[in-house]
């Protein structure tokens, strides 16, 4: 755990004119983990990962690759490959000869570069008859696994990925995610990946940055952030989930639409002045029978539900332009009509509270 | 990273053969017009009398002539090249390829030799008049030889410089914004004007430019279906730079084609966006 | 679209394309007038042609005059050829590739000599040469089709250049190549169609130019050049002929360019 980092970052900054693409941030990789860095377009995060693979050079800042500084290094000097979001295969050359193109650059003998690419073709479980393949007749998820191929040929010391995914449909993406974090597993490779799905990255990363505005919002494992999330914008990051304002003043604590139970406030640790932002998610939240009680209940009139497969989802308008959604499985589901009032409820433990810096 | 150096280093070869056989040139030209009349260098004081000589000799005149035909056939090329054009783009697929390929190949046949071949059939006795003649006993008598004729040469050769852009144009028209101008109740009349037009302007612009200042500036259509009987700009300058070695003259009647075409054409190449005509994702 | 309710009547479609069809003859009757000229037998033409000979051709082909023009035509239009090509697939990756501070502009002036009267360049080019104290020949003909047909190729070039994912050229980088390498491993080898096309146009328009050759090649003379001439002073029956043989080469060059186009279509289908 406190081997030496593979990559180090610090400080790494970016401007193009006015505008600040990355404010002096730090990250380390470790050796081998499944590092991935989500966030919306515009966080910086494409940014980012070209400064990595050294196809810009930063403004300020320093990366580190096992303690040896590289910013200064053009991509064609890193021993790091970048799988694109293009993919960039070369349309003017066969499967075979893409996988083989960073051996030939080296000046390794085309017999050997295709025995290596029959091999690799094997790891991602392609037709070795794909070698002489031309890259258009190759469907999207054959492409991906080239283009991976390729990189795996360079053998670098860490693979770069820059939402190669983004464009495949979805059953197709679900099923490359396995194969990837698969592929990991079995290459024992470092994997810095780049996309602005959460669910994407929650499914193969071992640890997981989330960027904002050129600046990293939280750092953790997938659990960590799923169960903790640090800020109100990493909360909605995630997708659907509730979130309630709470804040002491000096005539006490204001819950907005939310009634708590005897004693619960007190748990709360608020002081005079500060914010809190409570996080329920539709799926903690219970439909209270009129005798039944909770910690923390709301009260709402129905609005609509949308089905999710085995799950549905319900609105609840809870006046003054407060909202809930509440998750439940299509079974549990009982008739409910438009207007019609309900009490909701969960308790403190399943609630998280974000302090907002 | 280091692109701005590339693009630099690449736009080297094109730039210095521009600079030296585009505007070199044209600064010359236009240090001969200040200079007196007559004179075969630049080592006297500018006095600007070409251009006065161009105003009494009413040159001016036939700078008028040559973009009042020029007009003309850049309108009339309009309206026959818009109908090809939109149905090239949207229509046809094969006729398309075939009306594309036949149309480049005739740009490779020299003008001189194809208005030389308008001659022959459009003369006193050619292929029109003649067989006219023989099969009817009556005939068209010559064609050529009149402005008319010289407006007929320009559109028939400036024809390519317009349909090709148009076409462009016509095919950067989204089929979708279209039906939904016919599903939201409009005519024809209406989504031509209110969609087709405005969303092909880049290219019938581009068109319409390309065609007006090459016809304005052109002389093979003049000495060969004109017969003289128009004198052009372009047969003016040439006058002036060859019988009667006046270079100042020929200078300055140059200068000023060049300011009215050029004006034109820095104008309209100005609101263009070559990224998106050309297709840059 | 056929069925289409928006589009064009059946009335319209078939009157568009008897238009194109009317249009296609248009373009090609000048040459059929020139072609029945060249095969006519008297010294002086007149229509309907009573008596056809190819006496003329045979008197062209064994011509000096005529073997001259063609050397010339052809020295011309292969060194024009070989640097428009060059010239082009720099100026095209300046144009659409590369992102750099003047591109906007260089595009706007790359366009200028298209957009600019031949022969008025022509004239121009023939003072700038005598003030270089130049004398005008073959060689200054090539400068000045340089000058208009260098950004025909540029242009060309630059629609395959604006085609390609820039992210290839990247790719290369990152898997090591240097940047020639990355030159000769992935950016000739995607700009090569454009190159052959632009290649193709630059001979052709260059053999058959007018208006630049009219006056930029001092003594020298191009077939167009003397075609020219003959035309407006001195006519002689060989006009027609030579004219159609100039024509003839150049579409046969077209004829070996659609073709070669077409085996590789085939061969990529067949492949696929």
């Amino acid at each position: 755990m406190q081997a030496q980092p593979i990559l180090e970052i610090a400080g790494l900054t970016k401007t193009f004119g006015d505008f600040t693409a990355l404010h002096a941030i730090d990250l380390k990789a470790r050796e081998g983990e499944f590092l991935t860095i989500v966030g919306p377009s515009g966080s910086g995060k494409t940014t980012l990962i070209r400064l990595l693979a050294g196809l810009e050079s930063p403004t300020d800042g320093a990366i580190y690759l096992r303690g040896q500084r590289i910013e200064k290094l053009p991509a064609n000097k890193r021993p790091t490959c970048m799988v694109f979001q293009s993919l960039a295969l070369f349309p003017h050359r066969s499967v075979g000869e893409n996988i083989g193109f960073p051996l030939k650059i080296r000046g390794v003998s085309l017999t050997d570069r295709r025995e290596r690419a029959l091999e690799l073709l094997d790891l991602l479980q392609l037709p070795r008859s794909y070698v002489d393949k031309r890259i258009q007749d190759c469907s999207g998820g054959e492409r991906q696994r080239v283009a991976l191929a390729r990189a795996l040929a360079f053998d670098p010391e860490i693979l770069f990925f820059d939402e190669p995914l983004s464009a495949l449909d979805y059953r197709l993406r679900k099923t490359l995610e396995k194969e990837l974090k698969d592929l990991h597993a079995r290459t024992g490779k470092t994997f810095v990946y780049i996309t602005h799905s959460l669910e994407e990255a929650m499914v193969m990363s071992d640890r997981i940055a989330i960027m904002r505005a050129g600046r990293f919002e939280q750092i953790g494992t997938p659990d960590d952030i799923y169960a903790r999330p640090i800020s109100r914008f990493v909360a909605e990051f995630m997708g659907e989930v509730n979130l309630f304002d709470l804040a002491l003043t000096p005539e006490g604590m204001q819950t907005g639409p939310l009634m708590m139970a005897p004693g619960i406030t007190s748990r709360i640790n608020l002081r005079t002045g500060s914010r809190i932002t409570m996080m329920i998610r539709p799926e903690s939240i219970t439909l209270l029978d009129p005798d039944e009680d909770a910690e923390i209940t709301v009260t709402g009139r129905f609005i609509d539900e949308y089905v999710l497969g085995s799950r549905v989802q319900r609105r609840f308008n809870l006046g003054d332009g407060h909202f809930v959604t509440v998750e439940t499985l299509r079974e549990a589901r009982s008739a409910l009509s438009v207007g019609a009032p309900m009490r909701l409820g969960w308790s403190l433990a399943q609630a998280h509270l974000i302090e907002e810096r | 990273m280091g692109e701005g150096r590339f693009g630099v280093l690449a736009a080297a070869p094109l730039a210095l053969v521009l600079a030296l056989g585009f505007a070199a040139p044209l600064a010359i030209v236009m240090a001969f017009s200040a200079m007196p009349e007559r004179v075969f260098d630049l080592g006297h004081r500018p006095d600007f009398s070409a251009y006065a000589a161009m105003i009494e000799q009413g040159y001016w005149r036939s700078l008028l002539r040559s973009l009042g035909m020029a007009l003309i056939a850049t309108v009339i090329l309009m309206l026959l090249c818009w109908p090809l054009a939109f149905a090239m783009a949207k229509l046809w697929k094969t006729f398309t390829l075939v009306i594309t390929i036949a149309v480049v190949l005739s740009l490779f046949v020299s003008e001189n030799i194809r208005l030389f071949g308008w001659v022959l059939v459009l003369m006193k006795g050619g292929l029109l008049d003649g067989y006219l003649q023989h099969w009817f006993g009556w005939g068209t008598g010559g064609l050529v030889y009149n402005p008319g004729a010289i407006v007929f040469g320009l559109i028939y050769v400036y024809f390519p410089f317009m349909l090709f852009p148009m076409a462009q144009g016509a095919a950067m028209i989204p089929e979708d914004a279209r039906q939904a101008a016919f599903d939201l109740g409009a005519s024809r009349w209406t989504v031509l004007r209110e969609i087709d037009l405005p969303l092909a302007a880049p290219g019938i612009m581009v068109g319409s430019l390309l065609c007006f200042v090459l016809s304005a500036g052109a002389i093979a259509e003049g000495k060969l279906l004109g017969g003289r009987s128009v004198i052009t700009i372009g047969d003016d300058v040439e006058a002036a730079f060859t019988y009667a070695q006046n270079w100042p003259l020929g200078s300055a009647l140059a200068v000023s084609l060049i300011a009215v075409l050029g004006g034109l054409v820095v104008i309209a190449l100005g609101r263009i966006d070559l990224d998106r005509i050309m297709g840059r994702r | 679209m056929v069925g289409s309710l928006t589009g064009p009547t059946r009335g319209a479609r078939m009157a568009l394309g008897l238009y194109g069809a009317l249009i296609l003859i248009i373009l090609y009757l000048p040459l059929v007038a020139v072609g029945f000229a060249s095969v006519s037998r008297g010294r002086y033409l007149s229509f309907p042609i009573r008596r056809y000979s190819f006496d003329w051709y045979g008197q062209a082909l064994a011509s000096d005059t005529v073997r001259e023009l063609v050397i010339t035509s052809f020295k011309v239009a292969v060194l024009v050829t070989v640097l428009s090509v060059v010239i082009g697939f720099f100026g095209a990756l300046a144009f659409a590739r590369y992102d750099w501070k003047g591109r906007h502009l260089f595009q706007k002036l790359a366009l200028l000599p298209i957009f600019f009267p031949q022969a008025v360049l022509g004239l121009a080019l023939l003072m700038w040469f005598n003030a270089l104290g130049v004398t005008p020949s073959w060689k200054t003909g090539v400068v000045a089709h340089l000058v208009w047909i260098s950004p025909v190729t540029t242009l060309i070039i630059a629609i395959r250049a604006y085609s390609y994912d820039p992210a290839l050229e990247e790719a290369a980088r990152d898997m090591g190549c240097s940047t020639l390498q990355t030159l000769r491993e992935v950016t000739i080898p995607l700009l090569a169609p454009g190159m052959v096309t632009a290649g193709l146009f630059a001979f052709l328009l260059s053999w058959g130019n007018f208006p630049l050759s009219l006056f930029t090649l001092g003594v020298d003379a191009t077939l167009p050049k003397w075609l020219y001439a003959r035309m407006v002073s001195g006519y002689t029956p060989l006009v027609p002929t030579v004219g159609m043989l100039s024509v003839a080469f150049s579409a046969a060059l077209v004829v070996l360019g659609l073709v070669i186009v077409w085996v590789r279509a085939r061969r990529r289908a067949g492949a696929g």
